[in-house]
């Protein structure tokens, strides 16, 4: 297992979060300017062209907060950046959460505050998970006992839960479609 | 007996096996949307048209699988696009479809949420087209 600059990326291109193919030059290219007068989306891109695994966290968290109020009102809380690094694909990405926005980058970056590794089942299952009282994840039903067994026998790994446990939470919340 | 690969006789027994399957049909329960998935041509694999297979599943159940075109496939509330060898890797189990997503080995479009609360639902359906013994047209 190793950390990971932007790798391997898909062969193709995405639609930036604004919609148009030609993304003005600079790192970002979703969120648009206030002056600009455009609506502002919440989830944009860091690179040229997201690998598939960005587009899909993005896509997935966008639809999210788009549909739930309360992933929204974490979202917009939420400042921290987390990684995850998907094992059995060597791929991963960092999420740059900004209160409001968020940055997806290929690969991941320095200075995060949680590292999330696991293989694809696992994050897969991770986005599964549900929410139950005050917005803690469940870990006593299937998937939950799954993602629980997989943190115990060390097949899911995160890095910086200890003190930052408020913040897995809101991302587990922000992240599970349930 | 084998079925050639992506034909109608394929659908049907695919369509056996996902209707005997009671992990499927604990799993998609719910579900309510068209499949499509599109078989990209290979010509060099002897496979020389693009295929399309639409998969009209209902809460647990298959009710009808069938082989047309790429439109046909593209036209369902979620398609998954892929080459020939793609697909081939995916029903011999070299490659796994959820990280074959990941990776954009495998396109998927439709509701990203809708999709992955029914991951297991999915990974039955792959698990039933390796059931299927398949005629390959590049391995004969």
């Amino acid at each position: 297992m190793h950390d990971a600059g932007p790798g391997r990326v898909a062969r193709r291109k995405l639609a930036t979060a604004k919609g148009d193919s030609t993304p003005p030059p600079g790192p970002l290219r979703g969120p648009t300017s206030p002056a600009s007068g455009e609506v502002k989306k919440p989830v944009a891109y860091a690179d040229p062209e997201p690998s598939a695994f960005a587009s899909m966290l993005g896509g997935l968290i966008d639809a999210n907060i788009e549909t739930s109020r309360a992933k929204h009102r974490d979202f917009d809380e939420l400042d921290a950046s987390v990684g995850i690094w998907v094992t059995d694909i060597d791929e991963g990405v960092t999420l740059e959460f900004q209160r409001g926005t968020l940055v997806v980058h290929n690969g991941l970056t320095p200075k995060r505050d949680i590292t999330i590794r696991a293989e694809a089942d696992t994050v897969m299952s991770l986005s599964n998970l549900k929410i139950g009282m005050f917005g803690m994840p469940v870990y006593y039903d299937e998937v939950g006992r799954g993602v629980a067994l997989k943190l115990v026998r060390g097949r899911l790994r995160i890095d910086g839960m200890l003190g930052n446990i408020a913040t897995v939470n809101t991302v587990t919340r922000i992240f599970s479609v349930r | 007996m084998a079925v050639k690969a992506f034909s109608s006789e394929w659908a049907e027994q695919f369509k056996d096996e996902v209707n005997a399957s009671s992990v499927y049909k604990s799993a998609a329960k719910g579900w309510k949307w068209t499949v499509g998935l599109v078989v990209e041509a290979e010509p060099d694999k002897k496979f020389p048209e693009s295929r399309g297979v639409v998969m009209d599943l209902f809460d647990g159940t298959a009710r009808a699988i069938t082989v047309g075109t790429a439109a046909d496939a593209q036209k369902c509330d979620f398609v998954i696009t892929a080459p020939y060898t793609r697909w081939k890797q995916v029903a011999t189990k070299e490659l796994d479809a959820t990280k074959g997503m990941l990776q954009g080995k495998l396109k998927l479009k439709g509701d990203l949420p809708t999709i992955v609360r029914y991951t297991k639902a999915s990974q039955e359906m792959t698990e039933c087209t390796t059931r299927v013994p398949v005629e390959w047209p590049d391995e004969n």
